[in-house]
């Protein structure tokens, strides 16, 4: 089970004891291997990083530069000046997108700070309504009794079997008929109880012990108070692990903006980067810097939390079981 | 007074009460999944499937809607564009299941030691596979140009994203063999490129799920085999693979699953093209529901979507009752 990942013995090759010499050649091919891999992954991420910093004459040019060309050239002033390319793309404006004040005052017509907004508040809103929703329902299948709870619980665990995502595109034409086209409400409703989260925070209230809520419950706490003050704050590393993968999901999310967010004013980084994208296909310089607003708030996110995304893949595999 | 012979028909009616009470409670605690989930997952769901039997054409054009029968099913199967489709998505999940299954197990191993730096490692390893299918495709947009730097790296001058030679032709043209049939000539240069960055992304998700596995494996069964004169290799062939029985058949699942349902790196990076080579089930489905560059078909999409729906689940089926049967 995944809440007994943490402490785990490493399971290590019984060879390494007998034949040091061995070990250490292996040992040193493995870290040469894993530092070479590293860099294998990163290398995409450090290159379009550096790419952000070129004009696109320099970008798109033969053989491909390293460094950006100002730097080497000019040192400091040329890490300046290569800094307009960020500027360029942060004050990039459509002419579809007038904004109007408060907002406007801040950001003026900018899109790309916009379309900053427009994804960090749906992935909050839409973490926040998810942690809440499911936890509540994972409390009833956990600690509750009530006629139809197997067969409801079966359909949580069987309705993740069918790829949904086969039938969220046809299901445009639903959502067209409800007039929710254009507005974020199919991005915010239908989500709001995952069956995932509520599978996965079920089996962790059954995993910690009851004792407190009854103690609670004799008291007379109702059931809700000792949800909310007694098994939520108990249940906190699990919320952190859901709230860390739908937040992933919800900032990364590509399709249901693009089918549902059509007007570029509503969009969110990612489809914005895509329309963008369309409006300027040969500015890749400004595409780069595009790439990074979007990588980088997640990187940042993954760098902190790295010990709950590890925890949140080997739930994402309890799931599938 | 005789307490003790109301005190049980008393006690009996407190505790009806009382899960009548739990009853209501737990209902109104589900109710938020139940309302959504009856709505959204299953209503649309059904709603979906009637509108694959009718001939639904823009999404907004509800009036004159008829009911057509099986037409759009057949209409489907007989279409040019969605069997191209099929092919292509068919060879992604070969080519990219297979890879990153085999990627991941190797990667997962390579850090199950015992020595520092390894979580570091992992951490690292992991990090490409957060950002989105979106960042990767905009990046390998650039990586992939002609002068890019994957041609740089490889000393290679292809337009790899606009080359549409499927590449079991570069088999077949020197042996004179003309008129393959379009499935046995493989991927198309492109579609192969989108299936590398696919992998670099994937392969770091399944490794930390086998990794958690490979943890799990108790040391003592490894000094066991040694003692008995077995090599790493051979302890790798007969402890450690059987042992991940469970969690290979899980990542070839969600991989399969996956593939099938690729579409931001289409919609992003070739919009189907080079020549349909890299067109999808999923993009095509998109295409026609919306009307983007075709004629807007919304019960046909909904029809091509249930096939591709039935292919994922019979393929999925299979490999579970495989795997489960040859673990017995």
């Amino acid at each position: 089970m995944a809440v007994s990942v943490k402490n785990r013995p490493i399971a290590a090759t019984a060879t390494q004891h007998h034949q040091p010499t061995s070990f250490y050649v292996g040992a040193a091919v493995r870290y040469t291997l894993l530092v070479l891999l590293s860099l294998l992954a990163f290398a995409p991420f450090i290159l379009s990083f550096l790419g952000t910093f070129k004009p696109n004459a320099e970008l798109t040019a033969y053989p491909p530069t390293l460094l950006p060309q100002a730097w080497v050239d000019n040192g400091w002033s040329g890490f300046v000046s290569s800094l307009d390319n960020w500027k360029r793309v942060w004050n990039f404006t459509l002419p579809s997108i007038q904004l109007a004040p408060p907002l406007s005052s801040i950001i003026g017509n900018r899109v790309l700070p916009l379309w900053l907004l427009n994804s960090a508040w749906l992935a909050v809103l839409n973490v926040l309504l998810r942690l809440f929703f499911c936890s509540l329902a994972a409390y009833a299948f956990a600690r509750l009794r009530f006629p139809g709870q197997n067969f409801i619980f079966a359909v949580v665990i069987a309705s993740q079997a069918f790829p949904t995502e086969v039938t969220l595109i046809p299901g445009y034409v639903f959502y067209a008929r409800i007039h929710w086209i254009n507005t974020y409400w199919p991005l915010i409703v239908p989500d709001i109880a995952i069956a995932f989260g509520i599978f996965m925070l079920t089996q962790f209230f059954k995993s910690i012990p009851r004792e407190l809520e009854e103690a609670a419950l004799i008291d007379g706490a109702s059931r809700f108070r000792t949800y909310w003050s007694i098994a939520l704050p108990l249940a906190r590393p699990a919320l952190l692990t859901l709230a860390i993968i739908q937040f992933q999901g919800v900032w990364n999310d590509f399709i249901k903006p693009l089918l549902f967010l059509q007007q570029p004013k509503l969009m969110t980084l990612t489809v914005g980067m895509n329309f963008f994208k369309g409006v300027y296909a040969s500015d890749f310089s400004a595409i780069l810097v595009g790439a990074m607003f979007n990588a980088i708030p997640m990187l940042i996110i993954f760098f902190i939390f790295s010990k709950y995304y590890m925890e949140g893949s080997s739930y994402s595999g309890l799931a599938g079981q | 007074m005789a307490p003790s012979a109301n005190v049980a028909p008393q006690r009996s009616q407190r505790a009806a009460s009382l899960a009548r009470r739990e009853t209501l409670t737990a209902y109104l605690f589900i109710a938020p999944y139940l309302i959504t989930a009856g709505i959204f997952t299953f209503g649309v769901l059904a709603y979906v499937f009637y509108t694959s039997f009718t001939n639904l054409t823009a999404s907004f054009a509800i009036a004159n809607v008829r009911f057509i029968g099986f037409a759009n099913y057949v209409r489907a199967f007989k279409d040019p564009n969605f069997r191209i489709a099929l092919v292509n998505v068919f060879w992604y999940f070969v080519v990219v299941t297979t890879l990153q299954t085999i990627g991941a197990i190797l990667l997962a191993t390579l850090l199950n030691v015992k020595l520092k730096g390894m979580r570091f490692f992992r951490t690292m390893l992991y990090a490409p596979s957060v950002a989105s299918a979106v960042v990767i495709s905009l990046i390998f947009l650039w990586l992939y140009l002609r002068t890019g730097f994957i041609n740089y790296v490889l000393g290679t001058n292809i337009a790899w994203l606009q080359d549409p030679r499927r590449i079991l032709d570069f088999i077949y043209t020197p042996l004179g063999l003309t008129n393959v049939p379009v499935f046995f000539r493989g991927p198309s240069v492109a579609w192969v490129a989108i299936m590398m960055l696919n992998i670099f992304t994937t392969v770091p998700t399944f490794m930390v799920m086998v990794l958690a596995a490979l943890q799990d494996i108790p040391g003592h069964l490894y000094e066991a085999a040694s003692l008995d004169g077995a090599g790493n290799v051979r302890s790798f062939w007969s402890i450690t693979l059987p042992l991940l029985r469970p969690v290979i058949a899980l990542i070839v699942i969600l991989g399969t699953i996956g593939t099938f349902l690729v579409f931001a790196q289409i919609a992003i990076m070739t919009q189907g093209g080079p020549l349909n080579t890299t067109l999808v089930p999923l993009y095509l489905i998109y295409q026609k529901t919306l009307g983007t560059g075709t004629s807007a078909e919304a019960g046909f999409g909904a029809a091509m979507s249930f096939i591709l729906a039935a292919i994922i689940i019979v393929i999925t089926l299979i490999q579970r009752r495989y795997i489960e049967r040859s673990a017995q």
